[in-house]
């Protein structure tokens, strides 16, 4: 094991141990499983969503959210009372992806985050990518599809719409619970809801296609 | 053709692009002026309100087919059952 792994695997911790020295709250044994049962696991159905909608796999899923509750129950010392749990809880799970399943998968990350920002930044933003696809089409739209259209794309990208189209997180959340600044939350949105919408006119021009054949 | 008053020009003194405008508008982040803004800019952009319909409809989509899922059941209980046996340790 490389020096490497050993820090990515202990950046979870130093992070929150960071947190826990600069917010350390002192809990007691009660009042720990009151935040625990009252303001964690009221999240389980959304986190577990989080979960599938980012490994894909619903034993993987699981086995993600125990990780993140085990987790947030050992630090909840660093959790300040009142505050946003459910992004904390957000960024516990998206930190445990990364560090543990992303690895033990291999997946990489594909997103080119140079080319994003270039993008964003051209003179095609305001292009129209995607003329043929209508709300009306959207209508015909009753099954898997925007569900398959979501998982199709780059887990990076697939995240932003999770958190903000899914979960209704403010921009300022996600670039607390992703650790990037809020702009890049901005661009890598933008991109994603334009591979979306490429995905869903081709699912629109299929059924358009069995539509007039019928 | 931008008034010079335009609430969504950044600190930079960039001007925002009519995709950048929408984005803060679609996902609720506009203050009251940017808003107020915006509604009059799109009575005079098509594509902004061509994208408006079309973006607001993808977000109710997404929300309507992508959540609302249940975690299994038995998963509250494995949680619970890992954390006693870990503090009993
Ligand atoms: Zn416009």
């Amino acid at each position: 094991m490389g020096l490497n792994t050993i820090l990515d695997g202990y950046s979870l911790l130093f992070l929150l141990l960071m947190e826990e020295i600069v917010t350390r709250q002192n809990y007691s044994e009660k009042e720990k499983n009151e935040i625990f049962n009252n303001e964690f696991l009221p999240h389980i159905n959304s986190m577990y969503n989080f979960g599938f909608r980012l490994t894909l796999d619903r034993d993987d899923a699981k086995d993600l959210v125990q990780d993140t509750y085990l987790k947030a129950y050992r630090f909840v010392e660093s959790f300040q009372k009142g505050t946003n749990a459910k992004a904390w809880l957000f960024r516990i799970l998206k930190n445990s992806f990364i560090n543990d399943y992303r690895k033990k998968t291999k997946e990489p990350s594909k997103v080119d985050y140079q080319e994003v920002e270039t993008y964003y930044n051209s003179e095609d933003v305001n292009r129209q990518i995607t003329p043929d696809l209508r709300v009306e089409s959207l209508k015909d739209m009753i099954g898997d599809e925007i569900s398959n259209a979501l998982n199709a794309l780059d887990v990076d990208f697939r995240t932003v719409i999770i958190l903000c189209d899914l979960e209704g997180f403010k921009y300022e959340e996600m670039a607390k619970i992703l650790d990037i600044p809020i702009g890049t939350v901005r661009s890598r949105l933008h991109r994603a809801r334009n591979l979306l919408k490429e995905k869903l006119s081709e699912y629109a021009k299929s059924m358009g296609y069995k539509n007039t054949e019928l | 053709m931008t008034p010079p008053n335009n609430p969504f020009i950044l600190a930079d003194g960039k001007k925002p692009t009519c995709m950048e405008m929408l984005q803060v508008i679609i996902d609720g982040e506009a203050s009251d002026e940017q808003q107020e803004y915006f509604k009059n800019h799109m009575d005079r952009c098509l594509p902004c309100f061509k994208s408006y319909d079309l973006d607001m409809a993808i977000k109710r989509l997404l929300k309507t087919k992508c959540c609302g899922g249940d975690a299994p059941t038995d998963l509250v209980d494995q949680i619970k059952v890992q954390i006693s046996q870990n503090s009993a340790s």
